[in-house]
């Protein structure tokens, strides 16, 4: 359809102007990865806390947290009812739907976007369940790159350890549709073990910048202001411009 | 398995098509016609869009959450298409009967292409199902909002396309060419790896 593809080249152009133009302070997405236990959502207030007292405009975004999405998954995962293949798929469109409704423009309009957790957890947890990283991976298409990723690396003992201190762990999150094993903490132990193996092959391929969330508290959020004040600096992903492009055209902005 | 049921027999119809009423009778035919004659037992059914009940729990949200793109809509559709081949399409192929798939693949590419997205990123969405022994495209009456209204492109064009009716008009106009059109020759399927291996 000729006028579709002309407003996605109109589209593509606008968003380099937009995130490259040095006079403005553009919009900077950051995102905290690592299994269940791994303290980053201790780890993002803290930050948010700081950015907002280092005076930026901060949004934050959960995994699996989209108005329209979250409740069609919920109620399905009440009642046990997802194949990963179904799994995978309703995290894309919740993921989707934030992108074009919560990230994006809050990029644009030049806020710092946290997301807790981002895509590589829908990878990690989906090839954890058996399916395949390149049909997972193009699900996500057009990607949208962070300007930096945390990885809060913990071993699966230490994340056992911590989620099971205080209660069980879900029937998903406990990889129970795939391990078949009844025992929701051998379970998690089992599935926790292949999703941190999937998370450090991604760690490598994506170059997340590793946090050893096994230090204390203080240390990894000091760690964390002295690598954003470093990548911070980062110039813009050009990778991002497709992505940027379709929100664009599907939302009509003009500038 | 009935008793009835001839495993060697069994066929997946795919039936594609914008406007939803003309889908559902071209696929209570092809039904017929594929088990003329088969036992009562062994007939198997027509499978259609939402079984999962995704879009009706989308009709009920709230207007706050915002629309919906044409590629949530396009992850939603695949969804509902898992849970229609896990729960309707291979339990009855497994028994011999034959399903009819209506609407199948073919509906949501060509509703995808009339969206603008692209065909590499459409043919892997739907990577995971199966091919069908037999296609039909069915040419729509007419692509007015009344003959489309019940199924998935009427569906996803009013959602997606805002209270437009002009938008909502080209989307589903465009997605009976592409249909019409068919789908670019695909690459051959040898060597392309499982969507599912056994966890490690």
């Amino acid at each position: 359809m000729p006028s579709v593809q002309a407003s996605l080249q109109r589209a593509r152009r606008l968003a380099r102007q937009r995130f490259t133009d040095p006079t403005r302070r553009r919009g900077l997405l950051v995102a905290f990865e690592g299994p269940d236990g791994s303290g980053k959502t201790t780890q993002r207030k803290l930050f948010k806390t700081w950015l907002k007292s280092e005076g930026y405009d901060v949004v934050t975004t959960k995994w699996n947290s989209s108005d329209l999405i979250k409740p069609i998954i919920k109620s399905r995962k009440a009642v046990r009812a997802l194949s990963p293949e179904e799994f995978s798929l309703l995290h894309g469109a919740d993921f989707r739907h934030r992108v074009e409704q919560v990230i994006l423009p809050a990029l644009w309009e030049g806020k710092l976007v946290i997301a807790d957790r981002f895509l590589f957890t829908g990878l990690a947890r989906d090839v954890a369940r058996g399916l395949d990283l390149d049909w997972v991976l193009k699900l996500y298409q057009p990607l949208l790159w962070p300007d930096l990723v945390f990885y809060f690396a913990v071993s699966p003992v230490t994340s056992g350890k911590r989620v099971t201190a205080t209660r069980l762990p879900t029937y998903y999150e406990a990889g129970q549709d795939i391990t078949d094993v009844d025992d929701p903490v051998e379970s998690y132990q089992r599935f926790i073990a292949r999703v941190i193996r999937e998370y450090e092959s991604l760690a490598l391929i994506f170059n997340f910048i590793t946090v050893d969330a096994e230090q204390s508290i203080a240390e990894q959020h000091r760690q964390i202001r002295d690598l954003f004040i470093e990548g911070q600096r980062r110039p813009w992903s050009a990778w991002n411009v497709d992505a940027v492009a379709e929100w664009l055209a599907l939302s009509g902005k003009r500038r | 398995m009935s008793a009835a049921a001839k495993p060697g027999r069994a066929r997946l119809i795919a039936v594609d098509g914008v406007d939803a009423q003309a889908v559902l009778a071209a696929a209570k035919a092809a039904l017929a016609a594929s088990t003329s004659g088969a036992p009562a037992g062994a007939r198997g059914g027509v499978s259609r869009w939402d079984a999962s009940g995704i879009f009706q729990d989308l009709e009920v949200a709230e207007d706050d959450a915002g629309s919906p793109s044409p590629r949530t809509m396009l992850l939603l559709y695949a969804a509902d298409l898992a849970f229609r081949l896990r729960w309707q399409v291979r339990p009855a192929l497994a028994e011999g009967r034959t399903v009819v798939v209506a609407p199948y693949v073919e509906t949501a590419i060509a509703y995808g292409r009339a969206a603008g997205l692209p065909a590499n990123w459409l043919a892997n969405l739907f990577r995971f199902a199966p091919r069908p022994s037999e296609r039909h495209v069915v040419a729509a009456r007419g692509t007015n909002a009344a003959a489309v209204k019940d199924g998935f492109v009427g569906f996803a064009s009013a959602h997606v396309a805002g209270k437009g009716a002009h938008a909502r008009q080209v989307l589903i106009t465009a997605t009976e060419r592409h249909l019409r059109r068919g789908r670019p020759p695909q690459p051959r399927a040898r060597g392309r790896r499982p969507l599912r291996r056994a966890p490690s």
